[in-house]
C-alpha cells in the first residue's frame, strides 16, 4: 500500500499560543516500505503518525492511503479507514485489561467482522498469537504477563484486521533493550515476510538506522538527515 | 448481541463490589415499588371479596331511563323483551306509591311480585301471612317499623282493615282522590333496610289502585354473575337505566388504582436515587476507562460502537437489578403481610378485620413483577444514555493521551 502526504500542516492552540506540530510534510512511502521517523520530543513525529492513521485531521494539506483521498471531515469514513487500512502499535502497549490475551488479539474483529464467525475470528486470533510467539500465553490477562509479551500481544492485535499498514508509536519506549530488540525483529519480520507498510515512530537513531528508510522530523518538518 | 454482552459482562466482572451496590439500589427501589403496590392490589381484591360476599352480583337493578329531559319508562313490553333474553333467569318489576290513612299517617307502598321476594331474599315475615289477590279489601304486607307506628298511632294489627287515600294526577294535572280499603295479613322481620318502612302489596293490585300502566323499577336476574355486564347493556340499550354490584366493584377498583398508583409514585422515588447512581457509575466508569474508548477508536471502533458497549452494561444491571428487585419485593410484601396485617385487623375492628384475618393483605400479581423488572430495565438504560453518549463523543486521540 502507498502512503503520500501533500502539504501536511497542524497547528494546536495552546491557551493562547499557537503550536505547529506538522509545517508542510510531503511524504511518499512506497508498497512494503518500513520508515522510521526520528526526531526529539514534541516534533510532530507522533502528530503525523495520528493523522495518517486517521486518528486526528490536518489543518491543512492531504494524505492518500493506496491512492484514496482520505476526507477527514467524514467521520464515518474514518472509521471505515481505520478499520480496513491501519493497525495501531502503541509505546504503553493499551491492553485491555479486562479481557486474555486472545480476546485483546481478537477486539479489532468485534468492530470489523467482514463476515467471520465467532469461531473464526477466534481462530484466526489464535493465529496471530502463534505468529508473535504467545499461543500459551491466550487465556492470560494483561496483569499477569510482561511488557515484552504486551507488546507482542498488542502487535497481534494491530495485524486483526488484516492492515496494510502497521503504525507503531514509540514500541520499544517502555521495554528494556533486549526485549525492545526482539520487538524491533518482530516488526521487521512482518515487513519482509507478510508485506506490511510499517510506520515507527522512535527516538533511538540507531536502531533505526537498521530498519531501513529513515525520516527525520525537526519542528514539524522533514529535515534532510 | 451474544458477544456484545459477554463482553460487557466482562467489564461488569471487573468490579462486582461496585456493580453489587448499584444493583442493591435500584433492586431496595423496585422492591419499595413493588411492596406498596402489592398492598394495594391486595386490600383492593380483599374489598372486591367484600363486596362480592354481600352483594348479589346476579341482579341488575333496572329504573326508568332518563335522557335529556326526556323519560323512557319501563313498560311490559320492554320487560318482556328483557324476560326473553335466554341468559336472564327472571324478571321482577315493581311500582311505588304512597297512600294516607284517615289519620294522616303517610304509608310507602311497594307493589311486588313473588320474583321480588326472591330477589330480596332477606324478607321474612315475622307474624302472618303473605298477601293475597283479589280480596274484597287489597291484603297488604307491614314492613318491620310500619308496623309499629301503626299498632301505636292507629292501633291497627295483623287482621285490621282500614282505609286509605290514594292521590292521582289526572289529565290537567288536577288531584283526585281515591279511598281504598286495606287489611293487615302480615308483619315483617326486621330486614335493616327500606323495607322496613314499606308497606308491600300485590303488584297487580297496586297498579289498579294508582292507575298506572309502566313500572317504577325492576330487578332483572340473570343466570350467572358473568352474564351481568352483557345483560346490562341490552337493558340500557332499551333506554332504562340500570345498575348492578359491579358498578361499586368497579368503584372500588378505580380508587384502588388510583391510590396505588399514587404510593407507588411516591414510593418510587426511591428509585430516582438508583437511577442516579447508574448515572454516577457510569459516568465515573466513562472517565475510568476513557483511555480504553479511545483505544476501541482507534482499533475500528464507531461512536455508536462504543455506545452499544455502555448500554450494554447498563441492560445488564438492569436486567440484576430487576431480577433482585422483584425477588426482595416479594419478601418486603411478606413482611407487610406478617406485621402490618395484625394493625390492621385491629384498627379495623372485629368486623371488618375477620375478613382480612383470613387472606393476606398484600398480592403480588405477575403483572407487578413484569412492571418491578421493566422498570429496573428502563431505569438502568435510561440513566446509561448520556454517559454513553458521553463516551461515544470522546476524542479518541484526547482520550488515548489520558495517563
Amino acid at each position: 500500500m502507498t502512503v503520500e502526504t501533500k502539504d501536511l500542516t497542524k497547528y494546536y492552540w495552546m491557551g493562547k499560543e499557537k503550536v505547529v506540530a506538522l509545517d508542510g510534510v510531503d511524504l511518499k512511502m512506497e508498497e512494503g516500505e518500513f520508515i522510521s521517523v526520528v526526531g526529539p520530543s514534541g516534533s510532530g513525529k507522533s502528530t503525523l503518525l495520528n493523522v495518517i492513521g486517521c486518528l486526528d485531521a490536518p489543518t491543512k494539506g492531504e494524505v492518500y492511503l493506496a491512492g484514496w483521498k482520505v476526507d477527514y471531515r467524514n467521520k464515518k469514513s474514518l472509521v471505515r479507514l481505520r478499520r480496513k487500512f491501519v493497525g495501531f502499535v502503541f509505546q504503553t502497549f493499551n491492553l485491555i485489561p479486562a479481557l486474555n490475551a486472545v480476546e485483546n488479539v481478537e477486539y479489532p474483529m468485534y468492530f470489523n467482522k467482514a463476515g467471520r464467525s465467532k469461531s473464526e475470528r477466534r481462530e484466526n486470533a489464535m493465529k496471530l498469537l502463534e505468529m508473535v510467539g504467545l499461543e500459551k500465553r491466550a487465556n492470560h490477562l494483561p496483569s499477569e504477563l510482561s511488557g515484552g509479551e504486551l507488546q507482542r500481544i498488542a502487535i497481534a492485535r494491530a495485524l486483526a484486521n488484516d492492515p496494510k499498514l502497521i503504525l507503531a508509536d514509540e514500541p520499544t519506549g517502555n521495554l528494556d533493550s533486549r526485549t525492545g530488540e526482539s520487538i524491533l525483529n518482530l516488526l521487521t519480520r512482518l515487513n519482509i515476510e507478510e508485506g506490511k507498510n510499517i510506520i515507527m515512530v522512535t527516538h533511538d537513531l540507531e536502531s533505526a538506522k537498521k530498519m531501513g528508510k529513515v525520516i527525520q522530523i525537526l519542528d514539524g518538518r522533514i529535515t534532510d538527515k | 448481541m451474544k458477544e456484545l454482552f459477554a463482553l460487557a459482562s466482562r467489564q461488569l466482572g471487573r468490579k462486582k463490589l461496585r456493580v453489587f451496590l448499584i444493583v442493591l439500589g435500584i433492586a431496595i427501589g423496585v422492591a419499595a415499588v413493588i411492596g406498596v403496590t402489592s398492598l394495594g392490589e391486595g386490600i383492593r381484591v380483599q374489598a372486591v371479596e367484600q363486596i362480592k360476599a354481600s352483594h348479589d352480583l346476579t341482579t341488575i337493578d333496572v329504573s326508568a331511563g332518563v335522557e335529556e329531559g326526556s323519560v323512557t319508562l319501563i313498560t311490559a313490553s320492554k320487560l318482556k323483551t328483557i324476560e326473553a333474553d335466554e341468559r336472564v333467569l327472571f324478571v321482577a318489576p315493581y311500582v311505588k306509591d304512597s297512600y294516607v290513612t284517615q289519620n294522616k299517617t303517610y304509608l310507602a307502598v311497594k307493589g311486588i311480585t313473588r320474583e321480588y321476594r326472591r330477589v330480596q331474599s332477606n324478607l321474612e315475615l315475622e307474624k302472618g301471612d303473605w298477601f293475597e289477590e283479589g280480596k274484597k279489601s287489597t291484603e297488604i304486607v307491614l314492613g318491620y317499623d310500619v308496623a309499629k307506628r301503626l299498632a301505636v298511632i292507629e292501633d291497627l294489627g295483623i287482621g285490621d282493615e282500614f282505609s286509605a287515600k290514594i292521590r292521582l294526577y289526572g289529565e290537567e294535572g288536577r288531584p283526585k282522590d281515591k279511598t281504598a280499603v286495606f287489611k293487615i295479613v302480615g308483619v315483617l322481620k326486621s330486614s335493616g333496610d327500606e323495607h322496613d318502612n314499606q308497606v308491600l302489596v300485590c303488584i297487580r293490585e297496586a297498579m289498579e289502585l294508582d292507575e298506572k300502566d309502566a313500572y317504577d323499577g325492576a330487578f332483572v336476574k340473570v343466570d350467572d354473575p358473568a352474564f351481568a355486564a352483557s345483560v346490562r347493556e341490552k337493558i340500557e340499550g332499551l333506554g332504562l337505566t340500570a345498575h348492578s354490584a359491579q358498578d361499586v366493584i368497579d368503584e372500588v377498583n378505580r380508587l384502588m388504582v388510583a391510590i396505588t398508583l399514587v404510593l407507588g409514585f411516591f414510593s418510587g422515588i426511591s428509585l430516582v436515587v438508583g437511577a442516579l447512581m447508574v448515572v454516577n457509575t457510569m459516568i465515573i466508569s466513562v472517565y475510568e476507562r476513557t483511555k480504553e474508548i479511545g483505544l476501541s477508536k482507534a482499533l475500528g471502533a464507531s461512536d455508536f460502537d462504543i455506545m452499544k458497549i455502555f448500554l450494554a452494561e447498563c441492560v445488564i444491571i438492569g436486567v440484576i437489578g430487576g431480577i433482585f428487585g422483584d425477588l426482595l419485593g416479594i419478601g418486603f410484601s411478606m413482611l407487610i403481610n406478617i406485621v402490618g396485617k395484625p394493625f390492621l385487623v385491629s384498627a379495623l375492628g372485629a368486623e371488618l378485620g375477620a375478613g382480612l384475618q383470613s387472606g393476606s393483605i398484600t398480592v403480588i400479581t405477575p403483572w407487578i413483577l413484569v412492571a418491578g423488572f421493566a422498570i429496573s430495565l428502563v431505569l438502568s438504560i435510561v440513566s446509561g444514555l448520556y454517559p454513553a453518549r458521553r463516551a461515544a463523543r470522546l476524542n479518541p486521540l484526547d482520550a488515548l493521551r489520558q495517563i
